[in-house]
């Protein structure tokens, strides 16, 4: 049965993202006050942040600060000032929020955010996206690019894909040395695609010490913390540092036997997007339970490298096209999702799946009741479905949604138990 | 020709029917024949056309269909087009089709595509990327994209596509498209001679038809109705906006109409009206009609031109039709529209234009609450 | 004899159910039944308190205690808790053998539990963010009708041409009820027409677990005869439904705590003296 929830590891690379990303945000804080450096608005999935490089122009991820706003409990009321002027009820709060905000002049930090230099949509997958960045272009005044990037229909992209993205991304490189004043420095670019290819084994091989059981951080919650570093300076020399010191680290707790918990008792898949307004209380739930995650598909919204794909210097707009057309969960079509958490189950060795419905995000949710279903009756995988939102605190049930955790892990108990399996009480 | 009133009731009862009878009766004359459907918006039935199949384009279930199966794959605050379809698939209603095709309108459709996909390997589903963006690779891109398809179309039908064919269907659909820009036009010149609840039914019956037979009856509307009897009635002339893919029950249309709306424009259906002129006959025919689509589409919820505001398509569409106030016919969960509400509104405010935002289902079963919406909103301009 | 309680602390009511164990096997000895109110803790203490009473015993003869429901953290005489999930699938298999599947049909919640041969939870699904297919949503509906909730059922019983009912939203309805009997429609064909569009929703929902025979009915939205004849129409097939639905919950919670006295039985012993616990 459920128990106090348990205290979960920290280690040193939780302060170390704290710092960077501060650091970050007053990078933007001084574009917001001198115009330098240039910024550009982009979205978190599939970013190219190294083409950015090659202006020495930085990201500003809309998203980051929406997500940050609702852990900070400070989502609901740039979300109500959006609604009055005209947002749905049933419209992506990540927007509501951004927008909110922006009318509103508040950001996640107390610092200022610039208008961007471009707002470059890079679309993948995500339709709301086009219109978020429409809006964001219309409210700012700030110039916007739509980089369409074409949906996975297949297996693998087509050369037509890959042509259509890499001459956009030239005309993106275009636009930005128009609006910057600056020449694209292709080596630049080139050497943060080198930087991006070694911080993608980094990752990698961090996301793989979670098959050693106990697995030493959560690869949903704790990977959570390591993504704001892995899209902002994937490109950079500083991401290679912190990301060889975070597999340094968590090297370290395996070879000592470490866990997230003082015991693992389950091991679990996590799909979808966490409720950011109640991060905490919802963490708790499933450390109630010495539950941990050993892998995640919302942490392979900014790339999926674990099986395999890195950015390659020898060819770097055709690999950033790769990036964004084939090897991010949000633009691989649905099934290819079941296929990456079926993976996850078998060689991660999860005991079950938690599916979490956000009701913002129709990328991620529509049709998760299929995605259930294929994987309790296709595949007997024990499959929890919640319900809430990754930004708007009004849809988090916490007594529901504690309730069905519960039961949940009182199924997978009883299930364990009759197996013969030594579980705890 | 006043028989043609009686035309309707039957192409009202045809486009509604969940049995797709008029499909099976074109397959049972065309044995070997395959249909492709397509799932809204907009639709290159060119392509399947071309291919010797029968194209038709789905509009979901109305009223007709309860859901009992499809909420267990589709959650909450997800649309009802995509429920009703997934249970008319769950239910058998749409056997007579060998093939689906979905594009990229919206989330919620492009999941459905690869969900129908899983649970009928039977049949060719497939997913058109349909551009977000206007620049020339964009064109570039669209050709390739509907090669592709038109690949998967004949290794379903076991022929070849070829251009001349393909030729030929452009220019049946450019005359089907001909013809209802002037409908539209008749209507928005004389509201009084159609009704656009009765314009509706004759286009969207279009889209469960083979289009040679869909030709023929607009031409025999558009020879009768300048001929028919019509009082010219005091009313406000609006346009409708924001019903591009879920179809609101045509009891609600009756219902703006009874109130005091003429309804001189709307996006309802809107498929057969995509494109502001002809595709071109001329050069490859692939790439005109990609060409067409990049370059000469109406403006639309779901289609992005961002070298033209869609606010400002629809502020041309309020100017050339003289309309007095919008409405925005909304369904529930439909995000593309919720969204584009929030900046069609300001320009809609800015030209000081009044509008009504309503909410629908596709299946609704009563209207008072509808009703008196639109009646307080007609009473306060008219009262203004 | 070993004597083990369950108390179900629901959003609506509190039930309180103690068994007993010997050699002969397992029976329930009494319960108890009150609303929940404001104070919930208290709510579980009268409860408990009260279905000693009825057994006769004092509350120190009972070895273990278990908590259910939404209020299960607030029994302060709790042993420890369990899901009503689990409890209720514990229950039926209790009380109603055989049960494969469970529809529960409570204040705030619906769900669907699909049950092992041994009375484990093999699958469950609940109600999404909305009221439709609970109680909540009866009563509702019942109030707008301006008739009692007790009435409802037998009523929807002689309809003869329900009518449609497209919203399952609770504020929505409203405004579909009041247009039908603006229209003159009968009482009991409007409330025909509610149970079959909260029976069509709440299955749609619950075919994400295997609904399998037997299926037996709990929670209180069971006692609405009404609600499952409409259940049983859209899913043909009959669905169970015992005297003790609404102490299901409680009685599977009493026969975890029995578990933790270190009594251990297989489902046999239960099918036995299952009917014992009928009153």
């Amino acid at each position: 049965m459920a128990e106090k929830p348990a205290s979960e590891y920290r280690g040193s690379i939780h302060q170390q993202q704290k710092d960077l990303m501060l650091d970050w945000y007053q990078r933007l804080d001084h574009a917001a006050g001198t115009g330098d450096p240039p910024t550009v608005s982009m979205m978190i999935s599939g970013n190219c942040v190294e083409l950015l490089e090659g202006f020495g122009a930085i990201p500003l991820y809309p998203e980051v600060n929406a997500l940050q706003l609702a852990i900070r409990h400070q989502s609901l009321e740039p979300i109500l000032a959006a609604e009055e002027m005209g947002y749905a009820g049933d419209n992506c709060a990540y927007v509501k929020a951004d927008i909110g905000c922006m009318l509103k002049g508040i950001t996640p930090t107390g610092g200022r955010l610039p208008k961007p230099t471009l707002v470059l949509c890079n679309f993948v997958g995500c339709n709301t996206y086009v219109k978020w960045f429409e809006h964001v272009a219309a409210f700012t005044g700030a110039p916007l690019f739509v980089l369409d990037v074409p949906f996975l229909r297949g297996d693998q992209p087509s050369q037509a894909d890959i042509d259509y993205v890499v001459r956009q991304l030239k005309e993106v490189v275009a636009q930005l040395e128009k609006l910057t004043g600056r020449k694209f420095d292709y080596d630049r670019f080139r050497q943060s695609v080198a930087y991006s290819s070694e911080v993608e084994d980094l990752w990698s091989q961090i996301k793989h010490l979670a098959k050693n059981s106990p697995s030493p951080f959560d690869a949903y919650f704790d990977a959570i913390t390591l993504m704001g570093p892995l899209y902002v300076y994937r490109g950079k020399r500083e991401g290679v540092e912190f990301f060889r010191a975070a597999l340094n680290e968590l090297k370290q707790k395996v070879r000592a036997g470490e866990g997230v918990y003082d015991q693992e008792r389950f091991r679990v898949v996590v799909e979808g997007p966490p409720p950011y307004p109640y991060f905490r209380t919802f963490r708790d739930m499933f450390a109630s339970w010495k539950a941990v995650a050993v892998a995640s598909t919302y942490s392979t919204v900014g790339g999926l490298w674990e099986f395999g794909f890195r950015h390659d210097p020898s060819c770097p707009f055709e690999s950033v096209a790769m990036h964004m057309l084939a090897q991010n969960v949000t633009n691989r079509n649905y099934l290819q999702r079941y296929d990456q958490i079926r993976r996850y189950v078998q060689e991660w060795k999860a005991d079950g799946v938690i599916i979490h419905f956000v009701k913002s995000c129709r990328l991620f949710s529509a049709g998760q009741g299929d995605m259930r279903d294929y994987f309790t009756k296709q595949l007997g995988v024990p499959t929890l479905y919640i319900e809430s939102d990754l930004e708007d605190p009004r849809y988090f049930a916490e007594a529901q949604t504690k309730n069905r955790i519960d039961a949940f892990f009182e199924s997978l108990e009883h299930a364990k138990r009759t197996a013969g399996h030594a579980v705890g009480v | 020709m006043k028989e043609f009133e009686r035309t309707f009731d039957s192409l009202y009862e045809g486009m509604q029917d969940l049995s797709f009878a008029g499909v099976r009766n074109w397959k049972e004359q065309h044995p070997g024949a395959k249909a492709v459907a397509f799932f809204p918006v907009y639709a290159p039935m060119e392509l399947v056309h071309a291919a010797g199949m029968l194209p038709a384009l789905l509009s979901g279930a109305g009223d007709r269909l309860d859901i009992q199966h499809a909420d267990s794959r589709f959650g909450s605050f997800i649309c009802s087009i995509i429920k009703t379809t997934m249970e008319m698939a769950m239910t058998g209603h749409l056997e007579p089709f060998d093939g689906l095709l979905f594009s990229s309108i919206c989330d919620s459709a492009r999941n459905l595509c690869f969900v129908v996909k899983r649970n009928y390997p039977q049949i060719y589903v497939d997913f058109l990327h349909l551009p977000h963006s206007t620049s020339e690779s964009s064109v570039d891109f669209l050709a390739a994209e509907y090669r592709r398809i038109i690949t998967e179309l004949e290794r379903l039908g076991g022929t070849p596509v070829q251009d001349a064919a393909l030729r030929r269907s452009i220019e049946l659909y450019n005359e089907q498209r001909r013809l209802v820009r002037c409908l539209y036009e008749l209507r928005a010149k004389s509201p009084h001679l159609l009704r656009a609840w009765e314009s509706y039914v004759l286009v969207r019956s279009g889209n469960l038809m083979p289009v040679e037979e869909h030709i023929q009856i607009l031409r025999q509307a558009l020879e009768y109705l300048p001929t028919r009897p019509g009082k010219k009635r005091d009313a406000i002339r609006v346009v409708i906006e924001g019903s591009f893919c879920e179809q609101p029950p045509l009891e609600l249309i009756r219902l703006l109409e009874n109130a005091g709306c003429d309804i001189v424009e709307d996006d309802l259906a809107i498929a057969q009206r995509w494109f502001t002129e002809d595709v071109p006959l001329a050069g490859d025919p692939v790439r005109a009609l990609a060409e067409s689509y990049v370059q000469r589409s109406v403006y639309s919820s779901v289609r992005h031109d961002f070298s033209k505001p869609r606010w400002e398509g629809l502020a041309e569409k309020v100017l050339g039709t003289r309309a007095e106030a919008v409405i925005f016919l909304i369904a529930k969960f439909c995000e593309p529209a919720y969204f584009d509400f929030v900046l069609f509104k300001k320009k809609v405010d800015e030209m000081g234009l009044p509008h009504l935002l309503l909410e629908f289902e596709e299946k609704l079963f009563t209207f008072d609450r509808l009703r008196t919406e639109v009646e307080t909103f007609v009473e306060s301009l008219v009262f203004d | 004899m070993r004597i083990a309680a369950g108390v179900d602390v629901g959003s609506t009511q509190t039930k309180a159910v103690l068994v007993g164990a010997n050699g002969d096997g397992v029976k329930v000895l009494s319960r108890s039944l009150m609303d929940t109110g404001a104070n919930v803790r208290k709510a579980a203490e009268r409860a408990f308190d009260e279905c000693c009473q009825a057994a006769g015993i004092s509350q120190s003869d009972v070895g273990f205690v278990v908590g259910t429901g939404y209020g299960r953290y607030n029994i302060s005489f709790g042993h420890t808790q369990m899901t009503e999930i689990s409890c209720h699938a514990r229950g039926a298999h209790f009380l109603c053998p055989g049960t494969r599947t469970v529809i529960d049909m409570g204040g705030q919640d619906a769900k669907a539990i699909g049950v092992g041969p041994s009375g484990e939870v093999l699958d469950f699904v609940m109600n999404d963010k909305c009221a439709a297919g609970t109680g909540r949503f009866l009563a509702n509906a019942a109030e707008v009708m301006g008739l009692g909730l007790d009435d409802i059922g037998p009523l929807s019983l002689r309809a003869t041409r329900p009518v449609k009912i497209a919203t399952v939203c609770t504020v929505f309805v409203e405004s579909d009820i009041l247009s039908y009997l603006s229209q003159g429609k009968k009482p009991e064909d409007i409330m025909e027409g509610v149970h079959l569009a909260i029976a069509k929703r709440t299955l749609s929902l619950a075919r994400r677990v295997n609904i399998e025979p037997l299926v037996t009915m709990t929670g209180g939205v069971a006692r609405n005869i009404g609600m499952v004849r409409a259940l049983e129409t859209v899913l043909g097939q009959k669905i169970i439904v015992t005297a003790d639905a609404q102490f299901m919950g409680a009685v599977g919670a009493a026969l975890f705590s029995l578990e933790k006295l270190g009594e251990s039985f297989e489902s046999t012993v239960w099918r036995d003296h299952a009917v014992s616990s009928r009153d």
